[in-house]
């Protein structure tokens, strides 16, 4: 057995018995993060769903009568409240008293009548998303502007296709894997580059500034293994931990999938049903996974490089914690621009690259020229980034620092 | 034999000029000039008080630092041109017990042993020697964090021997062990002095070195104020004790 492989099965030993690595390589990655987004997606779901029932109320002012607010109090779904003047209906909305608050132009009626445009003001709180008040009130304004306009049309002697010259035919054409790519790749990315992160950290600090600080370093140094053998089996060792967190990952995110839809398949939405069918693409996570080892050594290396050259393991993690914005970054672009795609520049960019081919991987899209240039690129990294490692690991200046 | 010649090392090390970022670093010689030969099969001991280089001298002749100036020879191999050469013929022990805690003790001596390419054939009866000699025996699967101080020490000192190598360096030992760890240590040294091997150790317990070494080095502020024998050292003044004799060239 050679030197490096003696150091990286010491090292894998010393680090999986530590409870911190099992935790953070197994425990969250496959069991605390679905737990946490199930029960997300389970809350914010209850809540739309809430809202599919809910009756809401709507304050309301007219000086006159009004067949439209005859209309709005026939739905099941809208509790009219009249108010005496419109200050009480924006009162009643800013406090919250009601959802929604309708005021009707005190010549609104004479309008409709004398064929002029008649205004509504709607007073709402944009802030609840999931609130469907709005949009059931504009619905029956819409009805009752139809039946108005009909029959302004029908006095005419007109048909609606007078007014409406064009018509206009949408079809949409995404396919479901490409909904699918453009609502998960980038989350997913985030997810696996986070948690190849969060593998490699504490490790690259446990064998760098760790083994400092406990002078085992010194201890290392003084036998006769060399330099390139010490940071072959660290690295290894970081790497290890990064790519064992990022397969209990994608396992964290597979096997709950799986799980739905060979038992609860018939309680899930259509459209989510044909979204996650599209994630469950063995060929794509196989291509992601593949992209993820040379990004894993890159960031071992980097980081290993970076904790090695820090004092004590606190400092460590403080140049590390600044260090991890540079990958978190690139990969939170295609998430915030959800139209984004993948060139030759782009391809270059490590994290991002990966953010948008995860996501191109799942629609069936991808541009294997320019995975293959990601992979690439990030190979010519990890040779750097280990150069970089050796040069820490060689400098007696850095190694003793302290 | 161990020939140390014109062996220098310069530091950094802040000053008491101020800079936009701090104090300015200015250089310093750790290390100056050192010259020494020990014979082998000899235990040599280098003395000073802190900071005079005691440790910088031992890290540079067992290659874990480069000499700035001068070098050393161990066996005619020198340190600057072949430091894993030299590294193989060495068993260095720092002067902490820095151990790996999740190892347990047989884990650890394995690990040293396969580091240095020895096979288990070879390491295993040494290792059981040595086990048996420092009274170890129940402690062999128990993990380095379970430990005593002294069991740790212990530990270092069979990592250190398991490649049987020709010189042993040992960096303060006896630093932070109790009296009976001392003792073992002290009862180690004498076994390694009667086997032949070549050992070099610092230390600030001046009884140890009374009593074992055969070869002095005083160092002060990285320079060396006394080279020779115990004799030698105690005729630099017959009426005073070792002790004493030592605080007067520190002092000087």
């Amino acid at each position: 057995m050679s030197k490096w492989q003696v150091l990286l099965i010491k090292e894998i030993k010393h680090l999986f018995r530590d409870t911190k690595t099992i935790v953070q390589t197994v425990v969250v990655p496959t069991f605390i993060t679905p737990l946490l987004l199930g029960a997300i997606f389970w809350y914010v779901g209850s809540i739309a769903n809430e809202e599919t029932k809910k009756t809401y109320d709507i304050s309301t002012y007219s000086a006159i009568e009004s067949n439209l607010i005859t209309q709005l109090a026939e739905s099941d779904r809208l509790n009219i409240l009249p108010e005496d003047s419109i200050t009480n209906v924006i009162t009643s909305v800013t406090e919250g008293n009601s959802e929604i608050g309708l005021v009707l132009d005190e010549n609104f009626s004479e309008n409709l009548t004398t064929d002029n445009s008649a205004k509504i003001t709607i007073y709402s709180k944009n802030i609840d998303t999931f609130s469907q008040a709005k949009s059931l009130v504009t619905n029956i304004i819409d009805d009752f502007e139809d039946a108005e306009r009909n029959d302004r049309l029908a006095a005419l002697n007109l048909t609606n296709e007078y007014v409406n010259p064009i018509v206009i035919e949408e079809e949409d054409l995404t396919t479901e894997e490409e909904s699918a790519g453009s609502i998960f790749g980038a989350i997913l990315a985030l997810f696996f580059v986070m948690y190849v992160m969060s593998g490699s950290t504490y490790p690259a600090i446990d064998l760098g500034a760790g083994e400092k600080e406990r002078g085992t370093m010194e201890t290392l140094i003084s036998t006769n293994i060399s330099s390139v053998d010490i940071i072959i089996g660290k690295m290894l060792s970081v790497t290890t931990s990064a790519v064992l967190t990022a397969t209990f990952s994608m396992l964290g995110f597979a096997i709950p999938m799986v799980i739905i839809f060979l038992f609860y398949a018939d309680s899930v939405n259509e459209y989510l049903f044909s979204l996650l069918s599209a994630l469950l693409n063995p060929v794509a996570f196989l291509a992601v996974f593949i992209l993820i080892i040379p990004l894993s050594v890159f960031m071992g290396a980097f980081l290993l490089a970076i904790s090695v050259y820090a004092k004590t393991p606190k400092e460590a993690g403080l140049l590390l914690g600044n260090v991890l914005i540079i990958f978190i970054v690139p990969c939170y672009i295609p998430l915030i621009n959800p139209g984004l795609e993948l060139d030759f520049v782009g391809a270059l960019i490590p994290c991002y690259n990966l953010a948008l081919l995860t996501n191109n991987l799942i629609a069936g899209t991808v541009d294997w020229f320019l995975y293959s240039v990601s992979f690439i690129s990030t190979i010519v990294y990890c040779c750097i980034a280990i150069y970089v490692t050796y040069i820490m690991f060689d400098d007696e200046n850095v190694i003793f620092r302290s | 034999m161990i020939e140390v010649k014109n062996l220098s090392k310069k530091f950094k090390a802040p000053s008491e000029e101020k800079g936009i970022f701090g104090f300015k670093k200015k250089d310093f010689w750790a290390v100056k000039d050192l010259n020494f030969n020990i014979k082998e099969g000899s235990v040599a001991s280098i003395l000073g008080p802190n900071g005079c280089g005691k440790t910088t001298t031992l890290r540079m002749i067992a290659g874990m630092l480069t000499p700035s100036k001068g070098t050393a020879f161990i066996d005619s191999i020198d340190v600057r041109k072949d430091k894993q050469a030299v590294k193989s013929k060495i068993g260095y022990m720092t002067n902490n017990t820095s151990l790996y805690d999740r190892l347990n003790v047989l884990e650890t001596i394995k690990f040293f042993a396969e580091l240095n390419q020895i096979p288990e054939d070879v390491y295993m009866p040494r290792a059981e020697k040595l086990f048996t000699q420092l009274d170890m025996n129940k402690y062999l699967t128990k993990r380095i964090a379970d430990l005593s101080t002294g069991m740790k020490q212990k530990t270092s000192i069979v990592r250190t021997l398991i490649h049987d190598p020709d010189l042993i360096v040992l960096d303060e030992p006896t630093t932070g062990v109790d009296v009976t760890g001392q003792s073992v240590i002290i009862d180690l040294i004498r076994t390694i002095k009667d086997s032949g091997k070549t050992l070099i150790f610092s230390t600030h317990q001046l009884n140890e070195v009374r009593d074992i070494a055969d070869h002095i080095v005083v160092m002060k502020a990285g320079e060396k104020i006394f080279d020779g024998d115990n004799d030698a050292f105690q005729a630099l003044d017959s009426s005073k004790n070792f002790t004493e004799i030592f605080m007067e060239l520190v002092n000087e």
